[in-house]
């Protein structure tokens, strides 16, 4: 739980024929995190033997794929393959071509059955308000005096084409509009038909005419175009029948492209991420320990001619090596804040179980009330039952309301406080609102046990990386420790004299550690063996050394310092139940139901609102104050190759 | 002035500043212009604000053109980041700043299509920065695959551009040209931008008035010269092809230039005080329209430097920075071209058109 899984590096050398299968197996076995060196130009051979012209050909294909399917109406959906081969691109790109094609001709049969319905309701629209006009069509389409131009314009377009005709006698009849766009009708003199075009034209007027099939009065040609419509309507309704019975092939058809040529892409992509020899490749990875023999037999499987290799850790492999970390269940809710922060290096501890144990000490301290604390609780029970769907994904946060939830049921007993109230239940260590100085020196207290740990971590991390100078002379290893604690020894011996010691025993070790810490790197140089003992001039280092050991003082003294706040929030818990049976009290003396309805809403508001607070408050002293004591967060995150993202 | 409006404009108008105080000083625009060939003007041009958008490229692909892209680059990333940091109503009108070049990206990939050009010929001349547009690098790709534009239109369904573009396709089809619909663009793009800064109140609607509405100004007053000069338009077309609105050019001005009336007289009445008297546009219609061109273009550069002088908790410093950004951009566009054409050093002069910013002119 506390370190990593054991991670060993591998190397494959996979020749030319066999590197993509090689690459499958890799993605298949999901153990395998590649290392992205130089890359194919990297190698001695700086041809890339056309992979990147395969990883833009599939790239192209993956976003004409993707088009299809929007133009379809068709979503990606869930991966429809677990294992896919790497596809032929000519192939791939014929059968896109195939499917464009033939999605081509339903969209054009539908696109011209629609204009066609679009051009009859025009035609409706234009002739509607002629209805009532016994006269015949043919006679108003050969008019002698009279130019009469139906269509349809922008309606942005209307005033500006008023404007234009100004000198011109004109009449704008405007029929119908849309969002876009108006039905309109332009008449005038039949000797201005020129400059009426025109303008007309320059207005984006677009001309509806009327076809001569529909003959007679407007209103018998109306009934024609209402049976055309209607013809129209229904041949639209064919067209979607027929390309639904295809929609399901095609669907499944387009799923099925679009997840290989992904596949496909990305193995691509990761074949030019590969270390490139002359006829060969080298494949460098990261794969837990456990794993390794079924990943050898796998990769033996694949072909006889795939050397696989189990390396030797170097030094500069260190900041590379992926992390797993292994948790319990119960504490994914607390690896999520820790991976939040950050990972842990490969050598360094995995903070999760410390953080399971503070975060909700910090939390109950500060929030310590039985009943508020068991809502919490119950609250935490529920996610992680997954009994509500919309919160299912909240599971593992539950178990961190759950811990916190109880603790502060148990800081609830210390403090004596039942859903605000301190009256039903007898404190069995503190009251908070009545002995604030205590509460506060308390937390200090535990302020100074938390540094003090996060600094043994530190050493054991010191120790794990094998770094001796750090371990004995570091802030944060033996010197640090020995100089905090003989700096909490004198303050607490010259003014509060609650320790058996002698101030000048912690003066000594002040001095003593004060010293260790100035000479540190020198020191830490000695112990391993390295030289120079100091980079750069003597007088300058140990002048930055001492103002060093000013920000170290200061930065000890503030990180304590910090802790009081959850003593402060513990009164101010207290004081804020303690207003809210104030107001109880003010609404309804004799305590009926308005009582007890402020006492209810009080209790939420507090957990909704200061729970939030004391989160953040307890989120904040972990990540300042104990991980910067010996966590990194530098760590690299084990992502196994695969060839179907998860997340798709 | 509330102090919501000091706390909106606070952020910004520090980003404003700053990015003001990156454009090029007239030390470096006189290097500039004196060096030898592109070669010279690009090392130049690596030494300045540009160099991080420049040394993303191989030099070796380095080409007049490609320097062109990777210069809009860093103008995008302004339009950006100020858009980000302004508030609306002031952050809707950047936006519709900004999709001036998303319109100018359509007309080239439309010229592209029409054109037969392939995707790799069309690519750098398009502007980049698509954050904010609807119609993506990936659409505009889609569309150059369409074997025409009707088809390549249908990609743009459901954008904003789709149904003016759609409703102009049958006068594209009638006359072959792509005129119709380059129009059917620009007048939607000006129609929108109006009704953006319609839509600010106060000081903002008063700066955004002061330093766009002389834009919108000189496009459409020059667009209605060139009408009817060179196209010989009607009354009637001239007037549907340009904008009943403006700042200094109104209605009254474009329907005079429309009906015929004397170009020079229309404009000495819009703008008194502009020294145009030598001009003619009757007789020597290219100059005239230049000189009239580079005047209306240095009193915009000129009220975009008042701005920086005055109250700063308003749209208007944002709006004045990007405005010089694009006139530093067309002026090194210029030059890049006329380095590579290996003009004249005379030559160049009369084409690059640098205006130092006051601030700059005092440091130097």
């Amino acid at each position: 739980m506390l370190q990593s899984q054991t991670m060993s590096k591998v190397e494959l050398v996979a020749p030319e024929e066999d590197v993509i299968r090689a690459t499958e197996t890799l993605a298949v076995s999901g153990v395998f995190h590649p290392v992205h060196g130089e890359g194919i130009a990297g190698g001695e051979d700086t041809t890339d033997n056309g992979w990147r012209e395969w990883a833009a050909g599939f790239a192209d294909l993956e976003r004409r794929i993707l088009a299809l399917m929007e133009s379809l109406g068709v979503a990606a959906g869930a991966p429809s393959v677990k294992a896919p081969h790497l596809i032929n691109l000519a192939v791939a790109k014929l059968d896109v071509q195939h499917l464009e094609n033939e999605a081509q001709v339903y969209l054009r049969q539908l696109r011209k059955a629609q204009q066609h319905l679009k051009d009859l309701d025009q035609y409706i629209t234009q002739l509607e308000p002629l209805a009532g006009l016994d006269v015949d069509l043919g006679r108003l389409r050969n008019l002698q005096h009279v130019f009469v131009l139906p269509g349809t314009m922008p309606l942005d377009n209307l005033e500006r084409l008023r404007t234009s005709l100004e000198h011109t006698p004109f009449e704008l009849i405007i029929l119908d509009r849309a969002d876009y766009l108006a039905s309109v009708l332009l008449f005038g003199a039949q000797q201005d038909a020129v400059i009426l075009e025109r303008a007309a034209r320059s207005a984006y007027l677009h001309p509806v005419h009327i076809p001569a099939e529909y003959r007679g009065t407007p209103a018998q040609a109306l009934k024609s175009i209402s049976v055309g419509r209607g013809r129209t309507w229904r041949h639209i309704v064919e067209i979607q029948d027929k390309n639904e019975q295809l929609q399901e092939a095609r669907v499944k058809h387009l799923r099925y492209l679009l997840w290989r040529v992904r596949a496909s892409r990305k193995m691509v992509e990761t074949i030019i991420g590969y270390e490139h020899l002359r006829y060969t490749y080298v494949i460098t990875g990261w794969v837990p320990t456990a794993e390794l023999p079924a990943l050898k037999k796998a990769v033996r499987k694949t072909s006889e001619n795939v050397v696989f290799e189990i390396k030797e850790l170097a030094q500069e492999d260190a900041a590379e090596i992926p992390v797993i970390m292994s948790n319990p269940a119960m504490l994914k809710g607390f690896q999520g804040l820790v991976t939040n922060y950050g990972y842990p290096s490969y050598e360094e501890l995995d903070p999760t179980l410390l953080l399971a144990l503070t975060f909700p000490l910090f939390f109950g301290i500060m929030f310590g009330d039985v009943g508020q604390g068991l809502l919490l609780a119950l609250l935490g029970g529920l996610l992680i039952s997954r009994k509500i769907r919309s919160l299912r994904g909240m599971a593992e946060l539950g178990w961190v309301i759950l811990a916190c939830g109880l603790s502060a049921i148990c800081f609830g007993f210390l403090y004596g406080s039942l859903f605000g109230s301190e009256e039903i239940l007898t404190a069995l260590w503190i009251e908070p609102l009545k002995e604030t100085s205590d509460i506060l020196m308390a937390t200090i207290g535990i302020g100074i046990v938390v540094l003090s740990g996060g600094m043994f971590a530190n050493m054991v991390n010191a120790v794990r990386n094998r770094q001796w100078g750090g371990l004995l002379f570091g802030h944060h290893g033996l010197a640090g420790l020995l100089f905090y604690w003989s700096m909490i020894g004198l303050a607490a011996t010259s003014f509060a004299n609650v320790l058996p010691l002698s101030p000048v025993w912690f003066g000594g070790g002040l001095g003593l550690s004060a010293l260790l810490l100035i000479a540190a790197e020198p020191l830490g140089q000695l112990v391993e063996s390295r030289q120079p003992l100091i980079e750069g001039a003597a007088g300058a280092y140990f002048v930055q050394a001492t103002f060093e050991l000013f920000e170290v003082v200061i930065g000890l003294f503030s990180n304590t310092l910090s802790y009081v706040r959850m003593g402060a929030f513990a009164v101010a818990h207290g004081a804020l139940s303690l207003v809210i049976f104030i107001l109880a009290g003010m609404v309804s003396p004799g305590q009926g139901i308005g009582y007890w309805l402020v006492v209810v809403l009080g209790n939420l508001f507090i957990i909704g609102f200061e729970g939030m607070i004391v989160g953040i408050q307890t989120m904040r002293l972990a990540y300042y104050e104990f991980f910067s004591k010996f966590f990194s967060g530098s760590g690299v995150r084990f992502q196994p190759l695969t060839l179907i993202p998860p997340d798709k | 002035m509330g102090a919501s409006t000091v706390s909106a404009y606070a952020q910004l108008q520090v980003q404003a500043r700053v990015q003001y105080s990156r454009l090029l000083t007239p030390q470096r625009l006189q290097e500039l212009m004196q060096v030898e060939n592109f070669a010279a003007l690009l090392s130049s041009l690596l030494d300045t604000a540009y160099a991080p958008y420049l040394e993303k490229v191989d030099r070796s692909l380095l080409t007049p053109r490609r320097v062109v892209y990777q210069l809009r680059c860093r103008l995008a990333a302004s339009y950006e980041k100020l858009i980000k940091f302004t508030p609306d109503p002031g952050h809707q009108l950047l936006m519709q700043l900004w999709s001036l070049y998303e319109v100018d990206n359509l007309k080239a990939t439309l010229r592209g299509i029409e054109h037969q050009s392939s995707w790799e010929q069309v690519l750098y001349l398009l502007s980049p920065g698509e954050k904010y547009w609807t119609v993506t690098f990936d659409k505009l790709q889609d569309m150059m695959r369409s074997d025409d534009i009707a088809t390549a239109l249908e990609v743009l369904r459901g954008t904003l551009y789709y149904e003016p573009l759609a409703h102009a396709l049958n006068r594209y089809q009638d006359e072959e040209s792509l005129f119709p619909l380059e129009a059917a663009l620009d007048l939607d793009y000006y129609r929108e931008l109006w009704k953006s800064m319609q839509q600010l109140t106060g000081n903002d609607r008063q700066q955004a008035l002061r330093l766009i509405g002389p834009v919108i100004d000189k496009d459409n007053l020059l667009g209605a010269i060139r009408y009817r000069i060179y196209h010989r338009m009607s009354t009637q077309e001239i007037i549907n092809y340009t904008l009943p609105f403006g700042y200094r050019v109104q209605d009254a001005h474009i329907r005079a230039i429309a009906a015929g009336e004397d170009i020079g007289a229309v404009v000495r009445g819009i703008y008194p005080r502009l020294l145009l008297a030598a001009v003619d546009f009757e007789a020597a219609p290219g100059l005239a329209l230049r000189a009239l061109e580079v005047e209306l273009n240095r009193q915009i550069v000129r009220r975009c430097r008042i701005v920086f002088r005055g109250a700063p908790f308003h749209i208007g410093l944002p709006v004045a920075y990007l405005l010089l950004h694009e006139h530093e951009i067309e002026n090194l566009t210029a030059l890049i071209e006329a380095k590579d054409s290996r003009l004249p050093l005379e030559m160049i002069k009369s084409v690059v058109d640098f205006m130092p910013l006051d601030s700059q002119l005092e440091r130097s």
